[in-house]
């Protein structure tokens, strides 16, 4: 019983790492309807940006703040120069875009010496807790930390401040929210900096909890389908559902499938078995707007 | 009718019977058959490295054109043409071990069961549009790459070799290895052209070019969206599994890491390069991805040389997927339809002179 709590407080804390990352992630498509296939680039760049300014002797924290602003600035740059003049194109030419962007994002990475290499943010964060049987790192117990206030953080943003009113707005109903003066522009640019931003978080609270290395972050580019089609590809509520429950199947299916299974490893595979099992009985997941179309 | 066929310049058509003809006119004809020639006798006069090159070009034609007919054609997005190429690979070698097939047969047995498993995955198109049906065959490529890594009866995704190939006596040997595939897989190629070129005229092809300009409309003339689309799915496997087993052949054994996520971005990069809906453009995407690796291969060397980078980056690493990644952004931007509008520019420069097009 208490390996089922154990794989579950596990789960609730990978899951939050993905709640954060297919928040940024919803966002594009909730504001432009693009699937954005960068996002674990995005995670990457953030990531390594940090680790570069902490080994050259800066503070953590303020490393990590410059590293979001930075990967703030480089969603808009991205929505600007590539994104922009894809509006009103085929979605295989849009996909395809965003494609192009992870392989450049990638390969810029290789032309620093962290790509290829394991690295971790020299910061100290041992010890862990228990109670109930349950026993937890202090850096899990941050990420979940760090989660909740940025789920929150992004909240209060869209319900309360103008630019998050119109966010909702132009998700709503693009061309009534641009007759009332809403700038779609805007609010496209914005949509990639709020993910360059959270992703940029996802990927500092990942390379906290288990290291940096490229394929690990940017790995979660892909873990983020799962979640997002689980939770519905518009809903932010969908995506922080989402994130837990594929969090909570993957530790659950390690815990107890991998024995099971010749060579392991059915946490990285059940997601996506998930995700097509989702797709044909509920498309648009579980908080998605359902689009009706037939044919 | 102008005085020689030969110099005719735009379409003469007055009955449906040449509408349908396979060929736009005796012309093209003629051009086809001096370009078949013209590839006969290109190994004479290239070395012998570039020949490898040659056979990968057309190995990953047969897969990019497959994916025309999926993606380009019909308009349904599929990311896992890697994997579909790997189910043929798989099936293919792992038959013909057992059962002694020699290459046509395994060729068709690799076709077959990429297609059979295409009409599977195709399954959900019948619901899903657009990028749902992207994210689904994205999970089957997870789902294909995880699976062979984890059973026994594959080698866990190990090298599994491929049977020796012998043809009418000729057989594969070291020196001569790239030059005994070229001219096994052209006549592939060409027959794989021709079939796809074949039904494009008739009634199936037809039907899924109009799932694909508006499936309301098509449904309106009759036309089945769900044959249609699992035909498309079908078929477009079918040249994948087909491209899965020369590759296998071709590299002597069969790998996971050939049949990944990643080769089927590529293809389907090749395929956007060389322009969605065009048979032509179905290898020039292959000839450009694969020449823009040599190049960037040789600036790599240059680069590294230069010691501009610090210590612990390989430049060649960083370079492949930048100029991958590049050209694609690059050839979305600029030239959506890929480099076969440029050949059909050229095209129409050519057969139109002195007037213009």
């Amino acid at each position: 019983m208490s390996l089922l709590f154990q794989l579950l407080a596990a789960g609730v804390v990978t899951g939050c790492i993905y709640a954060l990352a297919a928040l940024g992630f919803v966002l594009i498509y909730k504001s432009s309807r693009v699937i954005n296939f960068a996002h674990g680039q995005l995670i990457a760049v953030g990531a390594f940006i940090a680790l570069a300014l902490t080994q050259r002797g800066l503070n953590f924290w303020l490393s990590a703040l410059i590293a979001m602003t930075l990967t703030f600035f480089l969603g808009v740059v991205i929505e600007r120069f590539f994104l922009r003049r894809m509006v009103g194109q085929p979605i295989i030419s849009v996909i395809m875009v965003t494609i192009g962007l992870a392989s450049v994002l990638d390969g810029l990475m290789y032309l620093t010496p962290y790509a290829s290499s394991n690295n971790s943010y020299p910061v100290n964060f041992s010890g862990s807790f228990s109670f109930a049987g349950i026993s937890l790192s202090s850096a899990e117990l941050f990420a979940v930390a760090a989660t909740l206030i940025f789920l929150g953080g992004f909240t209060y943003f869209f319900n309360k401040s103008t630019l998050g009113v119109s966010m909702r707005a132009v998700s709503d109903d693009q061309m009534a929210a641009q007759s009332v003066g809403t700038s779609v522009q805007r609010v496209f640019a914005l949509a990639w900096a709020a993910a360059g931003l959270s992703a940029a978080a996802a990927g500092l609270i990942l390379g906290l909890k288990s290291g940096l290395s490229l394929a690990g972050l940017a790995g979660i580019g892909l873990k983020v389908f799962p979640v997002v089609i689980l939770g519905g590809l518009d809903s932010v509520l969908g995506a922080v559902v989402g994130g837990i429950i594929i969090g909570i199947v993957e530790n659950l299916a390690s815990g107890y499938l991998d024995t099971l299974v010749p060579g392991g490893g059915t946490g990285a595979v059940l997601p996506f078995a998930v995700l097509l099992v989702v797709l044909l009985v509920k498309p648009y997941g579980l908080f998605g707007t359902k689009e009706i179309e037939r044919v | 009718m102008p005085a020689t066929r030969l110099s005719q310049t735009g379409n003469y058509k007055t009955t449906y019977r040449q509408d349908q003809g396979i060929f736009a006119n005796r012309k093209e004809l003629i051009l086809i058959v001096v370009l078949l020639v013209a590839l006969l006798l290109l190994p004479l006069i290239t070395p012998r490295t570039m020949l490898r090159d040659f056979d990968l070009i057309m190995i990953f034609g047969i897969a990019a054109l497959g994916l025309n007919i999926t993606t380009g054609y019909t308009g349904l997005i599929n990311m896992g043409q890697g994997a579909f190429m790997g189910v043929g690979a798989y099936a293919g070698v792992v038959a013909a071990n057992a059962w002694n097939l020699n290459l046509f047969f395994a060729l068709i047995f690799g076709g077959l069961s990429a297609a059979l498993i295409g009409g599977i995955v195709g399954l959900p198109s019948l619901r899903l549009k657009h990028l749902y049906l992207a994210v689904a065959t994205l999970a089957f490529q997870e789902i294909f790459t995880w699976g062979v890594g984890h059973s026994r009866l594959l080698a866990q995704g190990g090298a599994i070799p491929a049977p020796a190939v012998s043809i009418f006596g000729f057989r594969d040997s070291f020196l001569t290895h790239n030059l005994f595939w070229y001219y096994l897989i052209l006549p592939i190629l060409a027959f794989l052209v021709l079939v796809w070129r074949n039904v494009l005229r008739g009634k199936h092809g037809r039907s899924l070019i109009a799932i694909r300009d508006n499936d309301r409309a098509a449904v309106a003339m009759g036309i089945n969206p769900a044959t249609a689309k699992l035909t498309s799915f079908m078929l477009g496997s079918f040249y994948a599994g087909v491209a899965g087993v020369l590759l296998a052949y071709f590299s002597k054994s069969v790998v996971i890491e050939d049949y990944g996520l990643d080769v089927g971005i590529k293809v389907l990069a090749m395929t956007i390069v060389g322009g969605l809906g065009s048979i032509p453009g179905s290898v020039f995407g292959p000839a450009f991805i694969i020449g823009l690796d040599r190049v960037m291969e040789q600036v790599a060397n240059w680069l590294g040389g230069l010691n501009l980078f610090p210590s612990g980056v390989d430049v060649a690493t960083a370079l492949r997927p930048l100029s991958f990644g590049l050209a694609i952004m690059l050839f979305l931007m600029f030239q959506p339809h890929g480099l076969a509008s440029w050949w059909d520019k050229l095209r129409q420069y050519v057969t139109k002179w002195p007037y213009k097009s």
